[in-house]
């Protein structure tokens, strides 16, 4: 059983009295452990596809499953939960509390997670951050760090609960190329260490190279599929 | 406990916002501590004053006087009988009695002519149970038989008099004929009471009791008790006179004092109005807060949600952080009121700005005093922190409602 499964899935935005197809029909299936790039033009769907497949957005038709469960139909709260147990979100713009040091924005993320005892999730915050190579970051405030150091902080954070799934939209868009290859290594990394599922969305084919898989969407479509 | 971690780190975010705001809400909570501290204070003042200087704890007087007693009749007087004077014996808890003949009565300097309240007392008695012979500024008290009188400082400079200088009380008798009092300026007094300071006349029961022809009848009997005894005393002496068959009643000075109890009870609705303005200016200031927060914080808000934060979750960050708002403007708040309230008890308000406060009803003269109402401490900033906590339940949920897709994007 695949770990994602997307059949048939569209979405529709209403415009006004318009209405923009943003997916077409969209078929999909990622395995466990896979290390997927989206690409394709810009309005070819690739960020609504990582809103459906991160329950953040419902298809307007079709289905999603995640390991055989279909989570399409399920409510705000219910999304939610799905989300808080099984995906890691990395953001191109990091999006970082501001307030909260590098150990507490990490440390955030699973503190979400019921039933996680204090020493345990010091632990996995610390391994996490030193996985990432943060440490003496620790006590940083965002403002205190570069930008390849803020999305570390963005991937530790989407990693430390060790979710099924890691979305990230286009999380090198805001870095410089050496940055940006940097932090895809760790991404790479941490997919063979923990053997988390990655898709995420890119426009730089210097990115793309570390992909194993790669889907070409266009006009909503997936018009390519490669594995390497 | 991360929301509330979260919430007050949040505080530190946009400090500046979050300080007027809180001070926003010290102000309210500072203007109504030194309003209710002046109110109470007056309140406190007033019947302090009117239990001290004009009706005691206690009036005792004839059924059908107290209807008419404004008129000051000479009319259902309390004849001081062996009856009567047993009726007040043996009293748990009373501890001062003075019989008062009120009449009318018009000043005369030798010039001019002036109505004032005449009151026939007896000086060693009267001080048993009120605190005027304190107030003398000039001249001493005078006693029983002596052709003397006492009056207010206001009066005397009214009418031009100072002490040993003769005035003449002219009087209608019981009968309704003419009489007068002459009497000597004994002493000149100056108390808190406006009433007594300008129109009252001070004379020995005696002489006023044969100018008027009452014989040994007194217009009521003013009574000074312990403190907690009001209820008991006036319970006892009125069973007191029911069986010596007497038709006389005690009443309180609460009952005297009608007007006074009636601005305070408006004073309490005044209260509220402002309670109700301060609490509104709180809830205005945290609800605007917690709005420009979460338009500042989307982006934020979207990360929340795609974490798998719930609604009420993010919704706790905010109340967390309008608590923490609304805590530091009460304590604010609160600092101020104290050093105002401590201000306003030690040095009082002068009220000579805002006129002579006997026009309004109120028998205060000059200033009034702030008194303590801790309570309202613990109130104010108990209610504040409540108000914080549930006004800024609308706009975060307004806020956590968000769609997640649209606040990660700020679409």
């Amino acid at each position: 059983m695949a770990l994602l499964e997307l059949n048939k899935v569209k979405k529709v935005y209403q415009q006004g009295k318009i209405e923009v197809p943003a997916l077409r029909g969209v078929d999909l299936e990622v395995e466990e452990g896979e290390f997927t790039t989206i690409f394709g033009p810009s309005g070819s769907g690739k960020t609504t596809l990582l809103n459906m497949i991160g329950c953040l957005d419902t298809p307007s038709e079709g289905e999603v499953k995640l390991n055989g469960d279909e989570v399409s139909k399920l409510s705000q709260t219910e999304l939610a939960m799905v989300r808080r147990y099984n995906i890691g979100f990395i953001f191109q713009a990091y999006n970082l509390i501001p307030v909260l040091t590098a150990y507490e924005n990490v440390e955030f993320a699973i503190r979400l997670i019921r039933h996680i005892k204090e020493n345990e999730i010091r632990e996995k915050t610390s391994n996490i951050l030193e996985d990432v190579g943060l440490i003496g970051l620790e006590n940083r405030r965002p403002n205190e760090l570069s930008g390849g150091e803020k999305q570390r902080v963005a991937i530790a954070r989407a990693l430390v609960k060790e979710p099924k799934i890691v979305l990230a939209d286009e999380p090198t868009a805001n870095l410089d190329s050496e940055t940006g290859a940097e932090v895809i290594k760790i991404m790479v990394k941490m997919n063979q260490k923990l053997g988390t599922t990655f898709i995420f969305s890119t426009h730089d084919p210097q990115i793309m190279k570390y992909a194993k898989r790669l889907l070409n969407l266009k006009d909503g479509m997936i018009s390519g599929d490669e594995r390497r | 406990m991360f929301a509330i971690k979260l919430g007050l780190r949040n505080l530190t975010r946009q400090k500046r916002r979050n300080m007027i705001t809180a001070m926003v809400i010290a102000y309210a909570f500072f203007a109504y501590l030194l309003m209710d501290s002046l109110m109470n204070g007056m309140e406190e003042m007033s019947f302090e004053n009117i239990r001290d200087l004009e009706t005691g704890n206690i009036q005792i007087v004839h059924s059908d006087y107290w209807e008419e007693r404004e008129e000051l009749p000479l009319e259902n007087l309390v004849y001081l009988d062996q009856d009567v004077e047993e009726s007040l014996k043996n009293i748990d808890g009373l501890s001062g009695i003075s019989p008062e003949l009120r009449f009318v009565a018009n000043l005369n300097n030798g010039i001019d002519e002036l109505p004032v309240l005449g009151l026939g007392i007896d000086p060693d008695r009267y001080q048993e149970v009120f605190t005027t012979g304190e107030y003398l500024v000039d001249g001493s008290m005078f006693s029983l038989g002596e052709n003397k009188g006492v009056l207010g400082e206001k009066t005397a400079q009214l009418m031009d008099l100072k002490i040993n200088d003769y005035i003449t009380l002219l009087v209608r008798t019981k009968e309704d004929t003419f009489n007068t009092i002459d009497v000597v300026i004994a002493g000149i007094v100056n108390t808190t009471h406006p009433m007594v300071n300008s129109g009252t006349v001070f004379v020995p029961l005696d002489i006023a009791q044969q100018a008027l022809n009452v014989e040994n009848s007194v217009s009521l009997i003013a009574i000074k008790v312990n403190p907690g005894y009001e209820e008991s005393v006036t319970e006892t002496l009125n069973q007191n006179f029911k069986r010596k068959d007497l038709n006389l009643n005690a009443y309180s000075w609460r009952e005297s004092a009608e007007t006074v109890i009636a601005l305070s009870t408006a004073k309490k609705a005044g209260i509220g109005v402002i309670l109700f303005v301060v609490l509104l200016i709180g809830i205005i200031g945290i609800i605007n807060n917690v709005i420009l927060s979460a338009l500042e914080r989307t982006e934020e808000i979207g990360m929340m949600k795609a974490l798998g934060m719930k609604e009420m979750e993010i919704v706790s960050v905010f109340m967390v952080e309008a608590t923490g708002i609304g805590i530091i403007g009460g304590l604010m708040g609160c600092l101020l009121g104290a050093i105002g309230v401590g201000l306003l008890t030690k040095y009082g308000f002068d009220l000579s700005y805002a006129g002579d406060m006997t026009n309004y009803g109120i028998p205060i003269l000059n200033k009034i005093y702030g008194v303590w109402n801790f309570s309202a401490f613990y109130f104010l900033f108990i209610l504040g922190i409540i108000v914080a906590l549930f006004s800024s339940i609308i706009p975060a949920l307004w806020a956590a409602r968000k769609d997640p897709v649209k606040a990660i994007y700020h679409r």
